[in-house]
């Protein structure tokens, strides 16, 4: 895997701090990628990902934070947005179960969230997808450095003032 | 700071979807507050239902549209209310205002001696004066 920076995306709203990850050498960071690509009206998507948009800007960031009502889709370490209801009364699968696209994410608290790519979801799995599959592959990635570098220390999680901060104080924080 | 691209997308966004989103996110932690407070599980909703565990988790993995019936069946399953429908305050315009009324009406005085032809207007008394005789 590249190299890529963890940085703030998103930092002006009022339970949730959105990060996302720039890999060396690309243009844009990865969440700016994902909506980018559907952002043309006349793209099949655009509506699905300007929901997914709101859900994140307004519903996590402003209104509940990053609960686990919106972060249950588990796909081993990364998430994938938008959540679906808890699996127990039939008629709640139906809510999200056939939304078409994925924005794959990693919670680090309730206040804090990275947001990584994500696609349209063809299969029935992600990996199957043929969009998705290599972005779901790059989300594990980067969400397995990320708390790993959480654990030992690389990276200081500030819930306080909901930042992310490298050992040294810094805000400027490259992984590898 | 702000992603540039996520400001543009925002400020463009159709109404449709930002409450789409808003209530679908609503919606999902009312739902998951109830069944976290309900206690339920797909055993407990198959003997409620009176149907196989193995049908329920047919349903559970079926593909069909959010509709208002099913918000409907939901609501009957959790006993609890997940949509409600604002009631519409009256027009304040056709609220009739307290207090006294006065009717004009008009009637041929013909009748009464009076100069035919002639209209008077008669004024319904509003106020009954003091019997002073």
């Amino acid at each position: 895997m590249n190299i890529f920076e963890l940085k703030i995306w998103d930092d002006e709203r009022k339970k949730c701090t959105f990060y996302t990850v720039h890999v060396d050498g690309n243009s844009e960071n990865e969440t700016d990628r994902f909506f980018y690509r559907y952002a043309d009206e006349k793209n099949d998507f655009h509506e699905e990902s300007n929901i997914i948009l709101r859900l994140v800007l307004e519903n996590i960031g402003n209104k509940y934070g990053a609960t686990d009502d919106f972060f249950d889709r588990h796909k081993n370490e990364a998430q994938a947005l938008p959540p679906k209801p808890k699996k127990r009364i039939p008629e709640i699968e139906e809510i999200g179960i056939h939304f078409p696209l994925r924005l794959y994410c990693y919670r680090i608290s309730e206040s804090i969230a990275v947001l990584f790519n994500g696609g349209y979801k063809d299969n029935r799995t992600d990996q199957e997808s043929k969009e998705i599959s290599l972005k779901f592959y790059e989300a594990q990635q980067f969400a397995k450095k990320i708390s790993k570098a959480i654990e030992d220390g690389t990276i200081l999680v500030d819930l306080d003032n909901r930042t992310l901060l490298n050992f040294d104080g810094k805000k400027e924080i490259i992984l590898y | 700071m702000r992603s540039k691209i996520a400001e543009i997308l925002i400020n463009k966004m159709s109404a449709e979807s930002k409450i789409f989103a808003d209530k679908y996110a609503d919606l999902i932690v009312l739902i998951n507050q109830i069944l976290k407070e309900k206690q339920y599980n797909q055993k407990k909703l198959a003997e409620k239902l009176e149907k196989r565990p193995s049908e329920i988790n047919r349903w559970l993995t079926g593909e069909h549209n959010f509709t208002l019936r099913s918000i409907a069946k939901l609501e009957a399953e959790l006993g609890e209310s997940l949509i409600e429908v604002p009631v519409r305050k009256l027009s304040e315009k056709f609220e009739l205002s307290s207090g006294k009324v006065t009717i004009h009406t008009y009637r041929n005085v013909s009748d009464n001696n009076l100069e035919r032809n002639s209209w008077i207007r008669i004024n319904k008394p509003t106020l009954r004066l003091a019997n002073v005789g």
